[in-house]
């Protein structure tokens, strides 16, 4: 039996640590610097989010070859092998959800890295829009998706860590958007 | 003026020079992940075709005493390796309990299982098409698979083979193997079916070794499902 605890998954964890230490030293920052941060931690989830999206999605494939794998536990309540291993919850019109992690958490990345690069672009006000649209539209599917793992799948209630993670991201990027939108109003862009 | 449209132009150039810069960043971080994730494990061909693995599904199933849930690579020897005679290969069957060639079927399907039942795990996908007098039930599919009561004799859509038969009167015995549940048809979707009955037959580790539809379908060979058992699985 696989231990729960791994390289790979303390390594996002302390992405996730990271983007949130940066978010809360600079949401009440005033100026360009404490956009920047904002931003800069808005990012780090995002990159974590892709990564992470990755490694489910190679869970998922080597699932599909051998019925196991060595990337994550497959038994008890915290593990992957029923979560990412289920055909029937883990996919989206036939993709499965790491394909579609990679895939929206790009479009975020995109979207960030602009106002990384220019955040005083005539843009921006748009740009912080999308996100903050795009970050309402991934909310609703971090929910459907705990309840999937905690409700749905062969054997529930099971918690898959790197699913988390990938949540995290989401809610993550999710609230630097919101405090990007809130610098804008209060002008303290 | 000719100043204020060079700087005007200058932003423009800036803000497309940005958008690139992002495109490439994210083009990088993305292709860095696909490829990391590829190499970690490869994407598995799955599907109906002789040599993809089966598509899995999770289904309720009924084994003659109750309803539970079923998933297909749960009997699935993952470690299979080629040769080993302990491991048993997989009939998958789909019908639809009102589908008259189905109902002719379930005489030969008992003859296959007495023939083949010791090196072959028979699974029968129930299916619910979308054509008139072919509504079907948990009831009917467990009364098409035990042969019990279900219906009537009279051609007035109630019971198996378009509501004509009573269940009880189906060709051969009672099927002593799994029958699965396919109310939205999400399994008959998944292996690209058209109609019923259908039948593939799986290697031990879920990898389609015969499907129907290319031996008997337009340019194939014509082996049938008896021929298909004994060359692959041998003698019973």
């Amino acid at each position: 039996m696989m231990s729960v605890l791994s390289l790979e998954l303390g390594i996002f964890i302390a992405g996730i640590l990271g983007a949130s230490v940066i978010l809360q030293r600079n949401y009440l920052e005033s100026g360009e610097e404490g956009t920047k941060g904002v931003i800069t931690s808005g990012l780090l989830f995002a990159t974590v989010g892709i990564v992470a999206s990755g490694w489910t999605w190679s869970i998922h494939n080597s699932l599909m070859e051998s019925g196991s794998s060595s990337m994550c536990a497959s038994e008890g309540l915290v593990q992957c092998g029923s979560v990412i291993g289920d055909p029937q919850w883990n996919n989206l019109f036939g993709m499965p959800w790491g394909v579609i992690g990679i895939a929206s958490f790009g479009v975020i990345f995109f979207v960030l890295m602009t106002l990384f690069l220019d955040q005083n672009a005539k843009r921006s006000p748009q740009f912080v829009n999308y996100l903050w649209y795009l970050g309402i539209a991934g909310i609703p599917f971090v929910a459907w998706l705990v309840v999937i793992e905690l409700l749905l799948v062969e054997g529930a209630p099971h918690i898959c860590p790197y699913c988390t993670v990938i949540h995290l991201s989401m809610i993550g990027v999710f609230v630097s958007a919101h405090f990007m939108k809130k610098r804008r109003a209060n002008s303290t862009w | 003026m000719a100043r204020r449209r060079g700087k005007s132009s200058d932003l423009s150039k800036n803000n497309e020079e940005t958008l690139l810069w992002a495109g490439l960043a994210t083009a990088g971080v993305v292709s860095l992940v696909v490829i990391a994730s590829l190499a970690l494990a490869p994407i598995v061909s799955i599907g109906p075709e002789e040599g993809n693995r089966a598509p899995d599904f999770v289904a309720d199933a009924y084994n003659g005493g109750s309803w539970y849930e079923f998933r297909m690579s749960d009997i699935w020897d993952w470690d299979w390796d080629g040769n080993s005679s302990d491991s048993k290969w997989i009939l998958i069957q789909f019908i639809d309990t009102d589908c008259p060639y189905c109902w002719e079927e379930g005489d030969e399907m008992s003859q296959y299982h007495a023939q083949w039942k010791d090196r072959v795990t028979f699974v029968t996908v129930s299916v619910h098409l979308n054509i008139p007098n072919h509504e079907s039930s948990k009831s009917e599919i467990e009364a098409f698979r035990d042969r019990t009561s279900f219906g009537t004799n009279e051609n007035d859509g109630d019971g198996c083979n378009s509501g004509r038969d009573n269940c009880n009167t189906r060709p051969g015995t009672s099927h002593q193997w799994t029958y699965v549940d396919d109310p939205s048809n999400s399994i008959f979707a998944q292996w690209e079916l058209g109609g019923t009955p259908f039948s593939a037959i799986l290697q031990p580790d879920g990898v389609v070794a015969w499907n129907k539809l290319k031996h008997q379908g337009q340019g194939g060979d014509g082996e049938d499902l008896p021929s298909a058992l004994q060359r692959l699985v041998g003698d019973s």
